[in-house]
């Protein structure tokens, strides 16, 4: 495995990660956004199975996204320092 | 700057690696474009939705019509991109970056219109904190975030290779396209992923691009407003979105190839074939239109029956004709024989039909609240400056990140062009499996 010595290579990295945290940081607020409208929907007896309804369907898409992008990430950027 | 030796790369590569002087001029003259926004949002900001023509009844006008527009313009991209992609139509190669480009762009303007309509953009937080998800208006919110994501990620994971010949063959931004390559170097396993990220991308982003849609016709056809309360309004604003965005991906398609001189890449044959596309969502929308107001005119009933008639001889009859002549009767007459003259056909058409979707967004949205069923005061809509500028605004904000976006990233995908000309064998033996007796199918 090739290892990142130049500081450009870790810098690169490094930005890499925060553009994956980013992402992942943008998904998880739309979720937790939708989670709390559930609890906020669950506490006042407002109709809470419209929030669950359609989180069902759309947090495992978000969830999906995510999964998706991390494959590419991990995928593409592992194998092409490996090589 | 490196050498590029390959001379197709180097036509796609030219546009970000040399800036010429119409790149200025554009620039110039969309930022005064932007500039009257800016200055009719400021004012509104400061003056308050009063300086706009919305008032009671008429509460949702400019900003909402812009607002059903550009997420329908959206379509273009994602949905049209992902369809040609999954059933591997070889003519979308050069077509499919400058479709996604066009969904991501609008999307956020078009999402941005509601931030301009709500006036005090401060009462977003509200949505935040105490959104409700029985109203339509929160499934909107949902949906189109979700779409957002799904077509920020189908943009970006197809451009990948290409960041990385960007990066490899470029002098300049290498720290950007280091990044965003993701170490790409073209091995097989990287392909092999990234084939498959795009195509469960491709399939996840039709059935949303559909919802979204569907959703924002939901806020008008859930409500017992006279022309809204309707059941087909979901499949009608699907069709309508993909209508206009085949229509502004062919407007778009024609301007780059003029300005970047991509003549070799956008030849006749895919503007044919979209042109015919176009032709065939046209008959498409004249059908639901037709059925959505024989329905209403044969019930007859009365609140419905004071919409339709000034919609289509009362104060609004310039829109609802401007609209069928744009939507139907001109793209039929330019498209229905494209032996000859074939690009400045479908771009009349195209005009046209962008025009017509825009009238045709207006015509849904303003008619019925200027005739309510409730027993409030019946009002005409006038925008004012206001309204225009912002307008102006959101279509030169569109108009200048597409072209700023065409000076860091090629506008047609480099890779899949490579690809197209290296698969030429094996589109060859698909074409042969199709046909009867020649290759055993595997079963």
């Amino acid at each position: 495995m090739e290892q990142l010595t130049s500081p450009s290579d870790r810098l690169i990295r490094v930005l890499q990660w925060v553009w994956l945290a980013v992402a992942f940081l943008l998904v998880g607020g739309i979720i937790a956004w939708i989670l709390h409208l559930i609890r906020t929907a669950w506490s006042l007896g407002d109709t809470p199975s419209a929030s669950i309804g359609i989180s069902i369907v759309a947090i495992p898409i978000f969830v999906v996204f995510m999964g998706v992008v991390f494959y590419v990430f991990w995928g593409v950027s592992g194998h092409g320092r490996e090589r | 700057m490196a050498e590029i030796d390959d001379p197709h790369e180097q036509t796609l590569l030219a546009p970000i690696a040399h800036t010429g002087a119409g790149f200025y001029w554009a620039v110039a003259g969309l930022s005064l474009l932007i500039l009257w926004g800016v200055l009719a949002y400021s004012v509104q900001f400061s003056e308050g939705l009063g300086v706009t023509g919305l008032h009671q009844p008429v509460s949702w006008g400019f900003y909402v019509t812009n607002f059903v527009f550009f997420i329908g313009i959206s379509h273009a991209g994602t949905l049209i991109s992902a369809i040609l992609r999954l059933s591997k139509a070889e003519w979308r190669r050069p077509i499919t970056r400058m479709a996604e480009v066009i969904t991501v762009m609008v999307l956020f303007i078009g999402a941005g219109q509601i931030l301009i309509d709500l006036g005090r953009p401060d009462r977003l937080m509200n949505v935040i904190r105490y959104g409700r998800y029985q109203s339509p208006l929160l499934w909107d919110a949902t949906s189109i975030s979700a779409y957002m994501t799904a077509s920020l990620t189908y943009l970006y994971l197809p451009m990948i290779p290409d960041i990385a010949i960007l990066r490899d063959r470029l002098g300049k931004r290498k720290l950007l396209y280091s990044v965003l390559a993701l170490g790409w170097t073209g091995t097989k396993h990287q392909q092999r992923i990234l084939n498959r990220a795009i195509a469960i991308m491709a399939v996840l982003v039709i059935p949303i691009a559909i919802s979204v849609h569907s959703v924002v016709s939901f806020v008008f056809s859930m409500t017992l407003q006279p022309m809204w309360h309707s059941t087909i309004f979901g499949p009608y604003f699907v069709v309508g979105a993909i209508f206009s965005g085949i229509a502004a991906l062919i407007v778009a398609m024609i301007l780059f190839r003029k300005a970047y001189g991509l003549q070799d890449y956008l030849k006749p044959i895919h503007f044919r074939y979209l042109g015919q596309l176009l032709l065939i969502m046209a008959c498409l929308w004249f059908y639901f239109t037709f059925a959505e107001y024989l329905t209403g005119y044969y019930g007859a009933e009365p609140e419905e029956m004071k919409v339709f008639w000034a919609k289509l001889t009362g104060p609004f009859w310039p829109f609802f004709w401007g609209m069928a002549l744009c939507n139907f009767i001109i793209p039929m007459l330019c498209l229905v024989s494209l032996s000859r003259h074939t690009i400045g056909k479908v771009l009349a058409a195209s005009l046209s039909v962008v025009v017509g979707m825009w009238l045709e967004r207006f015509i849904i949205v303003v008619p019925t609240l200027s005739f309510p069923r409730l027993p409030f005061a019946e009002g005409i809509y006038a925008p004012t400056w206001v309204e225009w500028g912002e307008t102006a605004g959101s279509f030169g904000i569109f108009a200048l990140f597409y072209l700023l976006f065409t000076k860091f990233f090629p506008i047609i995908s480099i890779w899949e062009i490579r690809e197209g000309r290296e698969g030429v064998k094996e589109v060859e033996e698909r074409l042969i499996s199709y046909l009867p007796g020649e290759v055993e199918e595997k079963t």
